[in-house]
């Protein structure tokens, strides 16, 4: 028979185990984990920039194409004061083709031609996206920009290029992403351009100060 | 505690601290951390396949969390310090292995992505804390739950 000592320390393991696994949980939904750091090609903005966004993105998404623009924007304007990581989070049951084209931006930027690649994508994002086969925009884009073709499309079979991809969909997963775009403002959760202009007024203050040093 | 050997007791409380402050610290980084970069990390050690790498990556971090805790609180002490020494041991037969075989593992994949310092400080690192787990084991019962709980 359990003695009444050993009953009472399992109840308190149990309530040890119950309340870590809570606390956990909660801390990945609020975005209290560690910043895992994106790729250096995918990062942009001074390392010591005061505000520091994480944007969840999917090239087929009409949405991510809207906030690339303002991302755009936010970068020219806060320079020095804005440092912005992309990562990956295609919405594949809706954009069949959304891990091609982020494993393609990735080997364009191992290429040093992220950012440039992205733009593209973003724009022939309607003749790409619903393609029947594996869109031949993807080479177009990459000749338009000058990148060597061969070693894109030996990257984008990379186990390490999937698995950096792969990462990238668990960590958003894992903080409860949702929708493109999703973006992590100094650790603060903004879903679409709308919401990620309102907390970058929240930042003005920060941004500016950091934009003028 | 034992009044003539009160050093030792004391001792075996600080053990028992590092090792549970060590492994609650490892189980918080890698349940933080997507258990896809802790498998990853496991499979670089080439003993388990992608899925089951997989598998133990969703798992150990929990058990080093739970146990972490645990050690440190004192309950049930002698069982956890035992569970501790068993996974340090577990990881030595890995770090080893791998020294062993001279395999291109970068990262331990001890703390997750925060980073971990090479094989054989890992290996070593271990060795030391194994010998804690051991002292906790047997004189890691100073202020101890489970101490408080047996004296109510």
């Amino acid at each position: 028979m359990i003695s009444r000592t050993n009953a009472r320390l399992a109840a308190l393991a149990l309530l040890i185990i119950f309340s870590s696994t809570v606390a956990v949980l909660l801390a990945r939904q609020f975005n209290l984990t560690p910043d895992r750091p994106a790729p250096a090609f995918r990062t942009f903005g001074p390392a010591d920039a005061p505000v520091r966004i994480y944007e969840y993105t999917d090239f087929a998404c009409p949405a991510c194409r809207h906030a690339a623009g303002k991302i755009d924007e936010l970068l020219k304007v806060y320079s020095g004061g804005l440092q912005v990581s992309f990562k990956h989070y295609p919405l594949l049951s809706i954009h069949p083709w959304s891990l091609h084209a982020a494993a393609y931006a990735d080997c364009a930027g191992r290429q040093g031609r992220f950012m440039e690649y992205a733009h593209l994508l973003f724009e022939g994002q309607s003749e790409w996206g619903e393609a029947k086969a594996l869109p031949r925009q993807f080479e177009d884009y990459a000749k338009k920009l000058g990148l060597d073709w061969d070693k894109m499309q030996a990257c984008s079979e990379d186990p390490e290029t999937l698995h950096a991809l792969q990462l990238d969909i668990s960590e958003a997963d894992m903080k409860g992403v949702d929708a493109t775009p999703t973006f992590f403002i100094n650790g603060k959760r903004a879903v679409g351009s709308g919401q990620l202009l309102d907390q970058a007024q929240k930042f003005d203050a920060l941004l500016r100060k950091g934009a003028s040093r | 505690m034992n009044p003539d050997k009160p050093v030792m007791a004391r001792l075996g409380l600080l053990a028992r601290l590092a090792v549970g402050g060590l492994f609650v610290y490892a189980g918080l980084m890698k349940t933080l951390a997507p258990a896809e970069e802790f498998g990853y990390a496991i499979e670089g050690y080439k003993v388990l396949n992608s899925q089951l790498s997989l598998y133990a990556a969703y798992v150990l971090p929990w058990l080093e969390l739970w146990s972490g805790l645990m050690l440190c609180a004192g309950i049930f002490t002698r069982l956890n310090a035992l569970f501790a020494g068993a996974l340090l041991v577990l990881f030595e037969g890995l770090l080893g292995q791998a020294l062993l075989r001279g395999l291109p593992v970068t990262s331990c994949g001890c703390f997750g992505s925060s980073g971990g310092n090479s094989l054989a400080r890992e290996f070593f690192q271990n060795l030391f804390f194994l010998a804690l787990a051991w002292l906790a084991y047997k004189k890691g019962s100073y202020g101890s739950a489970d101490r408080y709980v047996e004296g109510l």
